[in-house]
């Protein structure tokens, strides 16, 4: 009988421990355990890709068959191929063109509008083409532009006609005419980014200067737009990754065409790839692509890392 | 009025103008009759209202009924697994103070850093081999991977402005790691959640990158994909087809846009 209390008593002690090492066991996982899912999914289908494309890079890879080690070949390549020195240059274009069109306009509407009686309503018309997919706007954007296209059927009315243009056919103004379309739709965003900027600057100074005399650009050049300038470069970084990234608006308004004429990088990695089927030189684009927007990207990332 | 104020209104007004022109265009030409379309684009609306023809034909065209129901599909699954997963991730790393949570952190968020093309040939390689290419399953194991980064941000954010204290006292009373996820995070979140869920939906409705990589056949292919396709053909059913169908596909996410707007900002307040 004793024996049998004895027993019962360590079977308990066995089973009191045996469950505060699993609650202990069970705190020390579940935080993983909760973090399992999003591990698995941007580990598998982000973080996995992106690093074999970085090891891609230095390989023939043709989509099918061995990658074979070629070293810094697609890199060398790469500076000597002219398809990539357009394509570079009309990077470079897209990346000038929306520092002055999408955030220089934005800024334009976004100080224009503020304080203004029917403010909200004189954005709308920015804000509209915001809502639109990239495939909607190239939609648009090509019936606008065509040869036989209303831009140019607009210029015709207003007596231009030595301004009608075969906007899509020729280099480089096809691409100044996407970054254009691409600009519709992209303003809505540094519009309302620069308004939250309005809105949280202290009054005080510029209250201040006002009382001085400053007034309209003097005040807007001295006052406001230093005093907007952490979100001047949160738009800055915003818009030129964006920009960076933009696939959408070319790949349908002109494939990159005619004869590759309009392509950035980020369309040719996809003709490369998925249409001469070069997975190697193509993911040694991508990572070029990568490093620009990194060090663009680092521009703001810093800043809204610290501030979180 | 002052001369500063004139000029507001001006460029307000100019720029308003060169705006709305190609919007205008754009909803008149997608209701004009192929018949009355005549090689050049329209200025009057055409007396017979042609847009619920011309949508029919874009939607048979591009075989929208079965993108609208796959994209739906896509968008609302993988917008409500994206925002669980990831706020499950972002309480580990908030509350249950995960040893290295903000290494973790960066490990899931450096997903949104880099471009997509990064990502494109390999899991092109992959979904072949692994026979997900062009299947539900696949597009829609893509469409939350990707939107987790972004997701687990705003949600860590988020869950940094609830009290520690809340999460200590029911740990107290006993109550697991599910509980108090499920019954104290999760109901002061519904905001965060509505945020993060509306962003991401409206992301993979628009996206056409992976949807052109990943997919190919009418049932699978995502929306975009389907309006690209319909935009190959351009020459054979006309601009104002091709119109018709951009406008139909962007109604459900321009509508939620205009309905949400103040989610789109906090959403851009989050980036900023």
């Amino acid at each position: 009988m004793a024996q049998l209390t004895e027993s019962s008593a360590s079977l308990q002690n066995v089973t009191a421990a045996r469950v505060s090492s699993w609650s202990r066991l069970s705190g020390r996982v579940s935080p993983y355990l909760f973090m399992l899912p999003a591990l698995i999914l941007v580990s598998l289908l982000l973080l996995w890709p992106f690093l074999r494309s970085a090891w891609l890079s230095f390989t023939n890879f043709k989509g099918i068959g061995e990658a074979k080690w070629v070293g810094l070949d697609n890199y060398r390549q790469l500076f000597n191929d002219p398809v990539l020195s357009t394509s570079m240059k009309n990077t470079l274009y897209w990346v000038i063109g929306t520092l002055v069109l999408p955030v220089g306009l934005g800024l334009l509407i976004a100080v224009a509008s503020y304080d203004v009686r029917g403010g909200s309503l004189y954005r709308l018309p920015f804000l509209m083409p915001y809502a639109l997919s990239g495939t909607a706007i190239a939609t648009v954007w090509q019936f606008m532009l065509t040869k036989n296209g209303a831009l140019n059927s607009i210029l015709g009315a207003l007596g231009l006609e030595s301004l009608e243009r075969s906007w899509l056919l020729r280099p480089p103004l096809n691409t100044w005419a996407m970054i254009f379309a691409s600009t519709w739709q992209a303003v809505g965003v540094s519009v309302l980014l620069f308004l939250i900027g309005l809105q949280v600057i202290p009054r005080d100074p510029i209250e201040a200067a006002r009382l001085d005399g400053a007034e309209g650009w003097r005040l807007f050049r001295d006052m406001t737009f230093p005093l907007l300038r952490p979100m001047t470069i949160v738009t800055v970084g915003i818009s030129l990754v964006n920009s960076l990234k933009t696939f959408d608006i070319i790949w349908i308004m002109t494939q990159g065409g005619p004869y590759r004429s309009s392509e950035t990088l980020a369309v040719t990695m996809y003709r490369q790839t998925f249409v001469l089927f070069e997975h190697g030189y193509g993911a040694a684009i991508s990572v070029v692509l990568s490093v620009i927007v990194l060090i663009v990207s680092l521009l703001y990332l810093t800043r809204t890392l610290r501030s979180s | 009025m002052r001369i500063g104020t004139i000029i507001r209104h001006a460029i307000l007004l100019i720029l308003g103008a060169v705006w709305i022109i190609p919007l205008y265009l754009f909803l008149v030409n997608a209701a004009t009759p192929p018949k009355q379309y005549g090689g050049k684009e329209r200025w009057q609306l055409p007396q017979t209202f042609g847009l619920t023809d011309n949508i029919s034909s874009a939607w048979k065209a591009a075989h929208l009924s079965e993108a609208v129901l796959s994209t739906a599909l896509y968008a609302v699954a993988g917008g409500v697994l994206a925002v669980l997963f990831a706020s499950m991730a972002a309480f580990a790393i908030i509350s249950l103070k995960v040893r290295g949570g903000f290494l973790w952190f960066l490990i899931i968020y450096a997903g949104t850093i880099f471009p997509f093309q990064m990502y494109l040939s390999p899991l092109y390689t992959m979904y072949v081999q692994r026979h997900l290419y062009n299947t539900h399953l696949g597009m829609l194991v893509l469409y939350t991977a990707i939107a987790i980064p972004f997701a687990t941000f705003v949600m860590r954010n988020h869950f940094t402005s609830v009290p520690p204290d809340l999460g200590e006292a029911a740990r107290l009373d006993g109550a697991g790691s599910v509980r108090v996820f499920a019954n104290i995070f999760a109901p002061l979140s519904l905001n965060a959640f509505a945020t993060v869920f509306i962003l991401q939906f409206t992301w993979i409705w628009n996206d056409l990158l992976f949807g052109l990589t990943l997919s190919r056949s009418a049932d699978i292919r995502p929306i975009m994909a389907a309006l690209a396709a319909l935009q190959g053909q351009y020459s054979s059913s006309g601009p104002p087809v091709a119109l018709a169908g951009a406008l139909i596909v962007s109604i459900p996410t321009f509508v939620l846009f205009f309905a949400v707007q103040r989610v789109f900002v906090r959403g851009l307040r989050a980036t900023a």
